[in-house]
């Protein structure tokens, strides 16, 4: 698992490269709880190259998920792959979370 | 046993006897010559025979009676030689001193007298001989190799051979045996090289020894000048001077003790040494083995102390040990003639040169300014933390009050002390570790134990469906869960489950899902409603990044239909008869402890559904669906959708095992599974005809 950060205006892109597992979650975890990450007005998660999101990662999702909207950061995640959306899906986080098909409707999202 | 016994018995007997015999020929033999008679009894080869006789049982007797080396008290054995040997001389100088008295007094030439007094001493030198030959023998076989013990006996066979001289009545002292007399002198020599036991005493014992070795000497001499200045006498009837043996084994006693007191002499002033480098090699030896015999990391730091301080004979030192988490707590553990004012300014000073924790020696410390304003009365400080790779245990300072004082030969001592220390006290920690990964195994067992009699094994056996289930946890315990709840004489309440994250706080929350389940169905209630308050009290007690996904039927056996809610769970997998078809059951549901406030009302939908005798309904964990192949592809919704229209028509058990056989096909033989996976496959009846 990789995740890197790439900062664009108020906009902080988040790139999850791998497989999210109990183990990389706690990586994904820790970067979400920066406080800086507050700063910014949108988040944005690609998932080209996430191949496998486990319970444990969608946990650490769901637990960030109420203190962005407290904050007003839009969450988006972008990019995702069948399989995974489809874990979302099951899941019902669909309906929670903004995901979207590519980088440019992210961003009009965004900047709405 | 029986056997030693008897030949000593033997031995003593037959040495008696020849004796006996010896003394009364030799008495008769004085007698005869005393009258001046002219029938001189001359019987040269009866007493050659009965000295060879004697003296070969004496030999043998101190032969078989030697013990084997136990230990290494040369000590004793030299107290041995001088106890039952070197006595003998004594007594037998104090036996002439008694006849030359006797002689004076009364002035009466007694050759009988004589003759006794010269008898006694043969056998006591005899004695003494045969003592001091086998115990030297023990000694120059101590720490033996082969070839020693090999030309060790050749010399025993050739020394006794000599007796057949005797026997014969040849003169040793004749030219043609000079020269073998030489050589056997030579291979003594050899011999007499073999002296490693004296390197085992120490400076004290080898000082003992030296006073035990000059009295053996001394017995030596007393004897050789007895029967020396007796040789060729013309009072005596006999010459034991003749016998070559004794000669030899004489010169053989005299010129081993005479090695050993010249090596043992010269070697004090190194037996410190020795001692020290034993020491030190016992010490590593007790340090290594302090493990087995259950010692504290507190019992193997004195050691470290007393041996290290021992060891380079330091005059002052201390011990401090780091413990708690970060290291900040010192705890100063052993203290040598310093005070704690003065450990205190040596530490300011070490912290102040940045060179607390690291190896350092300084064998001139009045070079150094900062020490020298210190004014401490030591010249030379090495430190020696006491550190692994990752670990560090503590660090040892010691103190000596000259100048270069800690060599590199100490250093190198030191060093293999205080790794051998780590050794000891990293092995001790993973020993204590592995005992409490072994307790916390156990528990797991017993965990497992637990949740296992937390699903039901056996559900109500119905005419109405036919239900088979399938479990496997990928750690001791797991996160998924299914249980069932009769309602109602024709209702049932079936609910599957799945929190996230594996081992002990999923199994947790599973025990505390399946309470809510069985406290809020008693109250019999529909599947959304169910979700709805199960969300509202997973809320209170779910850690934040967990959540649970739960799917919840109720099938009514009347209204041959059944309601079920997903709560962001697998799709349901269904085969319906009457159409013949295979689908999911796309139904909207979020899961539980997602959305923890009234909100979650909205994210849960029920379902009803009239069931077909004869429909199949296959419901699972992800664990199914999400198992991995070996090229990492996963088994998928697709897949076990197609085992179910391939495998409809059969029983729910059967339909299980061709689902798992699959599942086990596609992930190939593996021990750990990735995740939990549960399946329960449930089959409708048709109505029974007695309804």
């Amino acid at each position: 698992m990789k995740i890197t950060n790439q900062i664009k205006d108020t906009t902080i892109i988040i790139t999850l490269d791998g497989e999210l597992d109990a183990s990389s979650s706690v990586m994904l975890d820790e970067a979400l709880s920066d406080p800086e990450i507050m700063t910014y007005s949108k988040i944005l998660v690609d998932c080209k190259d996430l191949n496998y999101i486990s319970s444990a990662g969608l946990g650490v999702f769901i637990s960030h998920l109420q203190r962005f909207e407290d904050a007003h950061i839009k969450l988006i995640f972008y990019n995702m792959q069948d399989k995974v959306r489809n874990v979302f899906e099951i899941l019902g986080l669909d309906l929670l979370m903004t995901i979207v098909s590519d980088y440019e409707e992210a961003m009009t999202i965004a900047d709405e | 046993m029986l056997y030693r016994t008897n030949a000593k018995s033997l031995f003593i007997t037959s040495a008696l006897i020849s004796w006996s015999l010896l003394l009364a020929n030799v008495l008769l033999a004085a007698e005869s010559m005393h009258r001046e008679s002219s029938i001189a009894l001359d019987l040269p080869f009866v007493n050659n025979f009965l000295i060879v006789v004697f003296i070969i049982s004496v030999f043998g007797f101190q032969r078989l009676s030697a013990e084997n080396l136990k230990g290494i008290d040369f000590i004793g054995y030299l107290w041995n030689i001088f106890a039952k040997g070197g006595i003998a001389a004594y007594l037998s100088i104090a036996l002439y001193m008694v006849y030359r008295m006797v002689t004076n007094y009364s002035s009466v030439q007694s050759p009988l007298l004589l003759h006794m007094v010269y008898q006694l001493n043969f056998g006591l030198m005899v004695l003494f001989l045969a003592k001091a030959f086998y115990v030297w023998r023990q000694l120059i076989l101590y720490h033996k190799n082969k070839f020693i013990q090999i030309a060790w006996d050749w010399y025993e066979i050739l020394l006794f051979a000599t007796l057949i001289l005797t026997l014969l009545n040849f003169n040793y002292s004749s030219l043609i045996f000079l020269p073998l007399l030489g050589l056997i002198g030579l291979y003594t020599l050899f011999l007499c090289t073999n002296l490693k036991w004296v390197a085992y005493l120490t400076f004290n014992k080898k000082g003992r020894s030296l006073i035990l070795l000059v009295a053996i000497l001394l017995a030596c001499y007393i004897f050789f000048d007895f029967f020396y200045g007796f040789a060729d006498s013309p009072l005596l009837v006999i010459d034991y001077s003749d016998v070559g043996f004794l000669l030899l084994a004489m010169f053989f006693v005299a010129l081993y003790t005479l090695a050993s007191f010249l090596v043992a002499l010269f070697s004090l002033p190194t037996s410190s040494v020795f001692e020290q480098k034993s020491e030190d090699l016992l010490n590593f030896q007790r340090l290594s083995q302090s493990i087995q015999q259950g010692q504290s990391e507190k019992q193997v730091y004195d050691m470290l102390f007393e041996s290290t301080v021992k060891a380079s004979d330091a005059s002052a030192a201390w011990l401090e040990i780091f413990r708690g988490e970060k290291k900040d707590e010192i705890e100063l553990c052993h203290q040598l003639t310093i005070e704690e004012e003065q450990i205190k300014r040596i530490r300011h000073l070490l912290l102040a040169y940045n060179i607390q924790h690291i190896d350092y020696i300084n064998n001139n410390l009045d070079r150094n300014p900062g020490f020298r304003d210190l004014t401490l009365p030591w010249k030379s400080l090495i430190i020696l933390p006491i550190k692994s790779k990752k670990h560090l245990f503590g660090v040892l300072y010691l103190l000596k009050d000259i100048e270069q004082g800690f060599d590199r030969e100490t250093v190198n001592v030191l060093r293999t002390f205080t790794n051998q220390t780590i050794l000891t006290i990293e092995n001790l920690r993973l020993v204590h570790e592995s005992l409490q990964n072994e307790r916390y195994k156990e528990e797991l067992k017993i965990a497992s134990v637990v949740q296992d009699s937390l699903i039901p094994k056996k559900f109500p056996s119905d005419s109405w469906f036919e239900i088979s289930t399938y479990a496997k946890a990928a750690k001791e315990v797991g996160g998924d869960f299914y249980d069932f709840l009769q309602l109602s004489e024709s209702r049932i309440a079936i609910i599957i489950g799945d929190v996230s994250g594996k081992g002990i706080s999923a199994a947790f929350h599973m025990a505390q899902m399946k309470g809510i389940f069985h406290g809020l169905m008693q109250q019999d209630m529909p599947p959304s409603e169910f979700m709805k308050q199960a969300n509202s009290a997973l809320s209170r007690c779910l850690e934040k990044t967990s959540f649970i996904t739960s799917a919840l039927y109720i099938i009514d056996y009347r209204m041959k239909g059944f309601m079920f809610a997903r709560a962001g769970h697998c799709h349901t997998l269904y085969y319906n008869s009457m159409m013949d078809d295979t689908f999911y059951f796309q139904t909207d549901g979020l899961g539980l402890g997602i959305i923890r406030d009234k909100s979650y009302n909205n994210h849960v939908r029920e379902m009803y559904y009239d069931y077909n005798p004869t429909d199949v309904m296959v419901i699972y964990t992800d664990g199914i669906v999400e198992a991995r192949s070996p090229t990492n592809e996963e088994y998928g919704e697709d897949r076990l959708r197609y085992m179910l229209t391939q495998t409809y028509h059969l029983e729910a058990e059967d339909i299980k095992y061709a689902i798992i056989n699959d599942l086990e096909d596609f992930t190939g033989p593996t021990e750990n599974i990735y995740d939990d996976q549960t399946l329960l496959v449930i089959k409708f009846k048709p109505t029974q005809p007695s309804e």
